[in-house]
């Protein structure tokens, strides 16, 4: 991974095809967060509390496999295998 | 406090020793404040304490404590009540004098303009009122003003890290023998360490510390003063010297469970941390759900939710459980989507390139990771999962079912490196112009010059070696790398299969039984690292001490009676 600053915008820049100048690169996301975890004001709070309004029960998606097989995918690989040598 | 003259040292001293009297700890904190702004009575005591010892600490302090000790008989030596076992005499209580004495020239002098002379003077009574705590019925008074101090003296000792210039004077003074040094926060979570472990270990409460459900003695403060050091500790990135904390409190601490949510959830959330810091992700995993899980959903509380579910989403993303809609959509999750979703997105479409721009630090999220301290972790574990999609991926589209019924599918590994081509090599175009890339035959001109060579800024070259003939080198992943990469998922139980040498081709174990040759030659991840997982997790204590009878951690082994092997 090259840790030099691309000269280019980034990945995610809708405006990738403007000039690229140093002064306007700079990031909202480089503003920093507070990390501190700040102590609780109260000691203690009542079960109900924790209650998430829709319910636990669909926080985390454990299967996510891509089925999709779009045919540009298949194009491009064959593609890449003339230049291996293979078939 | 009426009805004593102009004495103020005198008027306190006497509620002290009323309050302690009436064993209210609550009360004595109340009293023993250290923090501006005072009222009007601590202003006369202040003034008044200022006139009568305007000499230095030691000379004032052996002049106020015969005062101290006479006005606060309840320090003295005392005969007790039935039914304990210190043998009819309670201790005298000196620490206790000795604390108040600091307490009083703390007041005397405290400034709190001066961030470094208020962290030496909170330490001495830190570590007073530390030495207070251990006497062995009395101490339990001061443990609720002794939370309050360590509190402060946190928030001073972080305060001070955050401000090198402040102690750069004495950074080089503080090395210890070994010639480590060793930081003013790290000496202050050492002073709380200590209070800690007298709760921790106070003897004089009932067997396993638990009683009516709630921890006995000064047990009761084990939690709360061990989330003080871990936040000093993680705050100053010193995280290796938690573990001691998390080890004494896995042997010898009554369950979590028994304890006030506050102190559940603020210690869950370091140990979560801590066992992600170690790459130890199943354990983190179940802390930090518990933490998420148990804290409040009240408003006030979004941020402190908000930095377990960062480490949550991340935990759950290298394991292989990826956040839902209604998690993105909760209040504390603002901004995660945007940050989280790119990335699940190129794992589940085994889409190599994204993923080395979604990881690159370059990228405009990259110092939001580092500042969590999570980038690394989510580029070299999550990769594992991407190489498995792009392994069964490229099945989907290549994959060959067998000439017959009996044999197995298989997938020819040079397709797979192929595909590893590919993505690694529209990962090293700028981003504008893989994008722009429409395939074969709907190429712009420029592909012509830019294929197969990276842009410069993609290599790295030392500046020292500037201007010698030097060109960064590529190397594109071989054949030889994927069958070990291929290897390397089959150990790991991501993928079901054997490999042929000789052929370079991928066989799927399994196929006719589970139904379908993508099934059986990858299995659900989340599936895969649940079934070699289990429940423990250093440093979360989940039953009592000695209960059942059952060995474990903390239970304890005694050898006395055994006799030697052959006797």
């Amino acid at each position: 991974m090259s840790a030099q600053p691309s000269s280019k915008p980034g990945a995610t820049d809708p405006k990738a095809d403007a000039p690229a100048s140093k002064d306007a690169q700079k990031p909202a996301a480089q503003l920093e967060e507070d990390d501190e975890f700040e102590d609780f004001p109260v000691e203690d709070w009542p079960e109900e509390e924790t209650q998430l309004p829709g319910g636990n029960a669909h926080l985390w998606e454990e299967s996510w496999d891509d089925d999709d097989t779009n045919e540009d995918f298949a194009v491009q690989l064959r593609e890449e295998l003339k230049k291996l040598g293979q078939k | 406090m009426a009805g004593f003259g102009g004495n103020w040292t005198k008027k306190v001293l006497v509620e002290i020793n009323a309050t302690l009297k009436r064993r209210n700890s609550v009360r004595l904190q109340s009293i023993l404040v250290i923090e501006p702004p005072f009222d009007e009575i601590y202003t006369q005591l202040i003034n008044e304490i200022r006139q009568q010892y305007p000499v230095p600490h030691t000379e004032a302090e052996e002049r106020l404590q015969p005062i101290i000790k006479e006005i606060v008989t309840d320090t003295h030596e005392e005969e007790s009540g039935d039914g304990d076992d210190l043998g009819g005499i309670v201790p005298s209580w000196g620490s206790m004098v000795s604390f108040l004495s600091c307490w009083l020239l703390f007041l005397r002098d405290v400034d709190p303009s001066d961030l470094l002379k208020t962290y030496e003077r909170l330490n001495e009574l830190q570590t007073r009122a530390n030495s207070a705590l251990t006497h062995p019925t009395k101490g339990i008074l001061i443990l609720p003003t002794l939370i309050g101090y360590a509190k402060v003296f946190a928030r001073v000792a972080i305060g001070l890290d955050k401000h090198p210039e402040l102690i750069a004077h004495l950074v080089s003074a503080s090395s210890s023998e070994e010639g480590r040094s060793e930081t003013l926060p790290e000496k202050a979570a050492n002073v709380i360490r200590q209070a800690f472990s007298t709760c921790l270990n106070d003897r004089y409460t009932v067997p396993g510390g638990v009683k009516s459900g709630r921890p006995d003695g000064k047990k009761i403060g084990i939690y709360r003063m061990a989330n003080m050091c871990l936040k000093i500790l993680f705050q100053c990135e010193k995280l290796d010297n938690c573990k001691q904390i998390f080890n004494n409190i896995y042997n010898s601490s009554p369950p979590l469970s028994i304890y006030p949510a506050s102190d559940r959830v603020t210690y869950l959330y370091y140990l979560g941390r801590y066992h992600f810091s170690k790459d130890a992700f199943f354990p983190a995993l179940l802390a930090l759900q518990k933490a998420y899980d148990d804290c409040s959903k009240a408003p006030p509380y979004k941020h402190q939710r908000r930095l377990i579910l960062i480490y949550l989403i991340t935990v759950n993303l290298i394991l292989g459980r990826f956040p839902s809609h209604e998690l993105y959509s909760r209040p504390e999750a603002a901004g995660l989507r945007q940050r989280f979703e790119p990335i699940t997105q190129a794992i589940r479409k085994g889409d190599l390139e994204s993923f080395r721009r979604l990881t690159n630090l370059n990228h405009e999220f990259a110092p939001w990771f580092l500042q969590f301290r999570i980038f690394y972790q989510i580029e070299n574990y999550c990769e594992v999962q991407l190489w498995r999609s792009l392994f069964r991926k490229v099945f989907l589209h290549f994959g060959e079912l067998g000439a017959s019924e009996r044999a197995a599918p298989t997938l020819d590994l040079w397709k797979v490196l192929s595909a590893f081509h590919f993505y690694e090599k529209r990962a090293l175009l700028p981003a504008s112009m893989a994008q722009a890339d429409g395939g074969p035959g709907k190429r712009h001109i420029n592909f012509i010059f830019q294929q197969d060579k990276p842009l410069p800024s993609a290599g790295y070259v030392d500046p020292d070696f500037d201007g010698l003939d030097l060109k960064p080198e590529f190397l594109l992943p071989d054949i030889i790398e994927m069958e070990s990469i291929a290897s390397s998922l089959i150990s790991q139980g991501f993928m079901n299969g054997f490999i042929s040498h000789k052929q370079k081709r991928l066989a799927i174990i399994g196929a006719r039984r589970a139904g379908s040759a993508v099934k059986a030659g990858w299995p659900n991840y989340w599936s895969v690292i649940l079934g070699r997982s289990n429940d423990e997790v250093m440093g979360w204590r989940k039953d009592t001490m000695g209960s059942g009878g059952a060995f474990g951690p903390g239970s304890v082994v005694r050898l006395s009676g055994l006799k030697a092997a052959g006797e």
